[in-house]
Parts: structure tokens; C-alpha cells; sequence
């Protein structure tokens, strides 16, 4: 039974690290099964998902790694999964919805969205910022599905948060903005 | 990835430029209603629209508020009328409006459409009593909508139905004068008849339809505005702007309103168990500001509706709305284009007012768009004949290009050029418009017969 491991690696980015990374994993006889990366403000995160024969070890692949020649430092950290772990992506649930949130740019913006999501029992699937001008953009794939709240009361909620914070807060079903940003269906 | 440029502006088009699904209309045969009597008729007629669409309006109204998209309206079409009442007479329709009618207020729906004849080829005893019937069902009624088709391409244009059209329009105005002749705002006569429009008034559930089918109408003419006020902004310099980039705006603007219209239609179709039929992407206006699509003439480079090259943006227009639409859906339908209904569209009726747009400037853009000349409010004295020959002309440019026209033409009973009229609501309001040539048509009108099928349509 291969044994699965989660890498997350940081740091300033350069050219070659996924290379870097992936070689070591390939080294030890891994297999990657996932990766997401982003850059931001020229700093590469990259978080993978990687098989390897059972006797491979956490502390085999971050020595691996810190054998890596880099200018750069590798910040690593590594979680081996439980077997019966699920890992199934079956696309978003029904009642996944997405809240557009749009206001000056100031401290505890992203904070309080988060606390108010986590305070309903909402997760968050998704999210991205953008700043211009000092408006500040922020868009967030809620997953709805133990929320407490009825649509209704929720919406309400979210109104009496915008009226309180000075933000412009919209939710809207995760399905209009497929329908009308995809070419294919789903 | 979420792309926060493109959630934006889906949320843009929902909250802010009036995007919404104009109408979901339920499509319902009622051919096998006619009983023996009446009576017996009417109940069947009753029990099978409560039947169908019992829960037509609660169900729209949860799938609007799940997805955040207002449903405007809700209405329901039947099998023209003159079929299903075959061999009935002209009180007995006036029964069969009134049991529609309540039907209509039983279950919830803004309008019901459907009392109406087919009589491009022919006119039965029963077409002659429906007709007859016309001016009396629609008065004493709220919520109910008549047309009739009179001309088809292949069969030509039926001249003795046509003659009888300025006279039953008069009739039907005169008989609602105290509501500023109404009645005329609540039938449309057709040549090339859609049988799955879902915008009223001339919404049918055509013959060829199976028992029950829901149709949706999306709009979003502010929508459309508001994109191409975006895109010449982002423009300043004269000349960095081209004709054909605008009509590629108006088309994936158009693509991204259909979709979320047909996103609530079949949302509501599996919800009620009931075949889905045909997206209508037209760009409906209402009176509302920022709902209008004589708007989107100013912005596309006319300082008034009905200038020198307000036909050809009307071209423009009306078929970018097509492509758009016809990708995003896969089934489109109904009309699809744009309306020009001059006293549903705030800037129309303006434009009327100060003389920037006439008649015969309508006409031509009827050449162009989806529907025909369509609320348009003249003088109360104008004689039946010359508002038949009015008729004559818009079924003839149907007929001829192969495509569907229509004229609601509501003679206001006692005012004239200068006065205004207004119904409130979806259905507006405006100045009334100058007619020219009044009283000069009579002779031709008195011909009856057949205005000949075009040679074209004789394709075996």
C-alpha cells in the first residue's frame, strides 16, 4: 500500500524550483498525483500530493530536498496521509455559492469575511484578492452545505455586515458565473 | 482559479444593469377540453391549467431566489382558442375568456395568452365567431391575451381577415375607452406566428406543441448598454473603436445573459417535471430607466431614435443578439432579437414625441428587428380601414422576408397628436403618433381575398 504524502514548499521564487522539488520526489521513486502553486510578490508556494513505496519516510524527502543546490532556502513542510484518508474531487456541491466583497482598502477586511463565513459554518473553497487603486477586491467559492442559516437569513446577515463594515457584499450561486464564464456545460 | 474580473462582472449584471429573466412562460394544450357544452368545456379547461400549473409561480419564485435572478413575470399560454372552442359561437368564447381568466388568478400568473386564431389559408365559422368575439372577451377580462396570425409566408396573406382587423382594433379600443382604449394593448395580429413565444401579448402554445412546455424569455437590454458604455470608455481616442468590435460586445454580452437565462429555465423545468422548450433571448425594454433599448441606439451613434442610420444599428443589433444567443442555448427559439415597442421603451416614446421617429421610420426597422410595429399609441379618429392597410403593410414585409411581424396598434379613443396616453406598469406610456395619409387606403382594403404567396416560399 504506497504510503501519501502532502508537500508544501516556499520560497523567493526562481526558475527551476517545481524542477528542483519533482526531481527530488523522482529521486526517492515518488509519484505526483497533485500540485498548486501561485507567486506573490515574488514569492513561489507550492503545495503537492506525491506517492511513495511504504518504507520512504517523511525525513527521507526533506533530507532530499535540503540537498537541493538553491540560492534560494526551501521553507518545507510534510504530512504523510492516513490510508483511509478521502481525497475525492467530485466538483462543487449544490449549495456552493460565491461572495464578491469590494470596499477601500484598510486592516481586518479578509478577517472579519473569514470569521463571519466560520461563524455560520461556511467553508471557504476558494478565494482571491485583487487591490487597484485602493479598492480592495475580494472574491470568495463558499461552500454552503452545513450552514445553519436558511438563504434567506443569510442574505440578511451579510446585508447587516455590509451596512456595519463599509463593504459592498454580494453571494450569488456558484452556477451562474459557470454558466456565463464557460464555453462547456458541466 | 477564481478570476475576480469575471465574478465581478456576473455580479454587475445581476445587481446593477437589470438583468433578469423578463419571463417563464408555461406552454399548455388544451385540445382535448372541448366537450359537448361549454360549460363542461370551461371546467376542463379550469382543472387542466390548475393541474399544470398549480405550483407554476411558487416554483419560479424559489429558483429566482436560489440563484439571485429576478423572474419577472410568470405566464402561461394555451392552444389558440379557436381550435379548441371549434364550432362554438361568439358567446360562448366570451365564457371560455372569462374561465381562462380566472384560471390565470387561481394559479398566480401575470397574463395568459393563447385566445387566438390561425387564418393565413382560411377563416371557419368558428375562426368568424372568435374574432367576433374579441373586443367583448378582452374588455371584460383582466389578465387575458388575443392575437391572431394572418399571413404566413407560404400561404400568403389572408385580406378578408385582414379587413376586419382595423375594425375589431377600433372596437376593442372604443369598448375600453375609459381605460384610454387598453383593450387594443392586449391583441396582436401576426404573419410567420411563433408557436412557442413566451412574451406576450402574442404568446400561443402552437398546435405542433406536445401537452405542456416551458418557454423562457430573457432580456437585458441595460445590460447590453451598460457593456457597450464600457467598451467605448475604455476607448477615448477617435478611431481606436471599430463597428464590428461593438457588435462582438453586444454578442458575448448576449451569450452571458442567455445562459443565465436558461439556467433558471431548466432549473424550473426539472423542478416541474416539464419538458423544457425554447430560450427567447430578446432584448425586451420595459419603461423602467435603464431598461431600454432605444438607449442603445444613442450610444451606438444616433443623437435621436429614427435618424439617418438607426435602421442599420437595428440590423446590427438584432443579429448580434441572435449569434450570441443561439451559442449560448441549446435550444433557442420564440422571436430572439430585439423589440421596439414604442410605449414599453421610455426613449422610444421620447423620440416619438419630439418627432425623431415616425411611422414609416418604425416600419423600416421592423424589416430588421424580431417583432413588428408594437404598441404604438395613434389618434383615436383614425378611420378601421387605414389602420388595416397600417396592418397591410407590416404582414407584407413579413410575408416577403420570411421572418415573424406584428402590429399592436392602440387607436386612443379621443385624443390626438399632442395628447399622451399612459396604462402604467410594463405597459408605459407615450405621446401619440402623428399618422399620415389617414382616410386614402379604403379602396384597396375593400379588395378581400388573398394577397398571393411570394414566389420564394415555393420551395418542393
Amino acid at each position: 500500500m504506497n504510503k501519501q504524502m502532502i508537500i508544501s514548499v516556499m520560497s523567493k521564487d526562481r526558475p527551476g524550483i517545481i524542477a528542483d522539488i519533482t526531481g527530488a520526489i523522482y529521486q526517492l521513486g515518488g509519484d505526483v498525483a497533485d500540485l498548486n502553486q501561485t507567486v506573490l510578490c515574488g514569492y513561489l508556494t507550492m503545495i503537492l500530493s506525491a506517492s511513495f513505496e511504504p518504507q520512504v519516510t517523511k525525513e527521507d524527502l526533506l533530507a532530499a530536498i535540503s540537498h537541493i543546490k538553491t540560492s534560494c532556502k526551501f521553507e518545507v513542510s510534510i504530512k504523510e496521509l492516513n490510508p483511509d484518508q478521502d481525497k475525492e474531487d467530485t466538483g462543487p456541491p449544490e449549495e456552493t455559492y460565491i461572495l464578491t466583497v469590494q470596499g477601500p482598502n484598510k486592516a481586518g477586511i479578509v478577517h472579519g469575511i473569514s470569521s463571519f463565513c466560520y461563524s455560520h459554518n461556511i467553508n471557504i473553497f476558494d478565494l482571491a484578492t485583487t487591490l487597484q487603486n485602493d479598492q480592495y477586491t475580494m472574491a470568495l467559492q463558499l461552500d454552503l452545505k452545513n450552514c445553519q442559516s436558511s438563504l434567506a437569513a443569510l442574505q440578511q446577515e451579510l446585508e447587516a455586515y455590509s451596512q456595519q463594515s463599509g463593504l459592498t457584499i454580494m453571494m450569488q450561486h456558484n452556477d451562474i458565473f459557470q454558466v456565463t464564464n464557460e464555453v462547456t456545460l458541466h | 482559479m477564481l478570476r475576480s474580473d469575471q465574478i465581478l462582472a456576473t455580479v454587475e449584471m445581476i445587481q446593477k444593469e437589470n438583468l433578469d429573466v423578463r419571463t417563464v412562460t408555461m406552454g399548455i394544450s388544451l385540445l382535448d377540453c372541448r366537450c359537448g357544452d361549454v360549460e363542461e368545456t370551461c371546467k376542463r379547461i379550469h382543472n387542466r391549467i390548475t393541474e399544470y400549473a398549480g405550483h407554476f409561480v411558487s416554483t419560479c419564485d424559489a429558483i429566482s431566489k436560489k440563484y439571485g435572478i429576478p423572474v419577472v413575470n410568470k405566464r402561461i399560454a394555451v392552444t389558440p382558442i379557436a381550435f379548441v372552442g371549434a364550432g362554438f359561437f361568439r358567446d360562448d368564447f366570451v365564457k371560455i375568456a372569462k374561465t381562462l381568466d380566472r384560471a390565470a388568478t387561481d394559479v398566480g400568473v401575470d397574463i395568459l395568452g393563447g385566445f387566438s386564431a390561425q387564418v393565413e389559408k382560411g377563416m371557419t365559422n368558428t375562426d368568424l365567431e372568435f374574432i367576433a368575439s374579441i373586443p367583448e372577451a378582452l374588455a371584460q377580462t383582466e389578465k387575458i391575451c388575443a392575437s391572431i396570425n394572418i399571413g404566413t409566408t407560404q400561404k400568403g396573406i389572408n385580406m378578408d381577415a385582414l379587413a376586419m382587423m382595423g375594425k375589431t382594433i377600433k372596437e376593442l379600443a372604443e369598448i375600453t375607452a375609459d381605460q384610454g382604449g387598453f383593450g387594443a394593448a392586449k391583441f396582436v395580429v401576426f404573419c410567420n406566428q411563433p408557436g412557442d413565444n413566451p412574451f406576450m401579448a402574442g404568446a400561443i402554445h402552437g398546435l405542433e406543441e406536445a401537452d405542456a412546455v416551458l418557454n423562457v424569455g430573457v432580456s437585458g437590454p441595460g445590460v447590453i448598454a451598460r457593456a457597450l458604455e464600457r467598451l467605448i470608455k475604455r476607448h477615448p481616442e477617435p478611431g481606436s473603436l471599430q463597428l464590428d468590435e461593438l457588435a462582438e460586445e453586444i454578442k458575448q454580452t448576449t451569450f452571458r445573459v442567455t445562459r443565465c437565462g436558461e439556467l433558471i429555465g431548466r432549473a424550473v423545468s426539472k423542478s416541474l417535471g416539464i419538458e423544457f422548450g425554447v430560450v427567447d433571448l430578446s432584448l425586451a425594454p420595459t419603461p423602467t430607466v435603464g431598461d431600454s433599448v432605444g438607449e442603445i441606439f444613442k450610444i451606438l451613434g444616433v443623437d435621436a431614435i429614427g435618424a439617418p442610420g438607426s435602421t442599420a444599428i437595428l440590423a446590427m443589433l438584432n443579429d448580434a443578439v441572435k449569434k450570441g444567443g443561439i451559442f449560448a442555448s441549446k435550444t433557442v427559439g420564440g422571436l430572439s432579437g430585439a423589440f421596439i415597442p414604442v410605449m414599453e421603451d421610455a426613449m422610444l416614446a421620447e423620440a416619438v414625441g419630439d418627432g425623431s421617429l415616425c411611422l414609416e421610420k418604425l416600419e423600416s426597422m421592423t424589416c430588421v428587428c424580431s417583432v413588428g410595429l408594437d404598441m404604438i399609441a395613434i389618434p383615436g379618429s383614425v378611420d378601421a380601414d387605414t389602420i388595416s392597410a397600417i396592418i397591410a403593410d407590416e404582414m407584407a414585409l413579413g410575408m416577403i422576408n420570411s421572418k415573424t411581424t406584428a402590429a399592436r396598434l392602440i387607436p386612443v379613443p379621443g385624443k390626438d397628436v399632442g395628447d399622451h396616453v399612459s396604462f402604467g406598469g410594463l405597459f408605459g406610456a407615450s405621446p401619440i403618433m402623428p399618422i399620415r395619409n389617414i382616410g386614402k387606403s379604403s379602396r384597396f382594403i375593400a379588395w378581400g381575398g388573398r394577397l398571393p404567396a411570394p414566389i420564394h416560399s415555393f420551395k418542393n
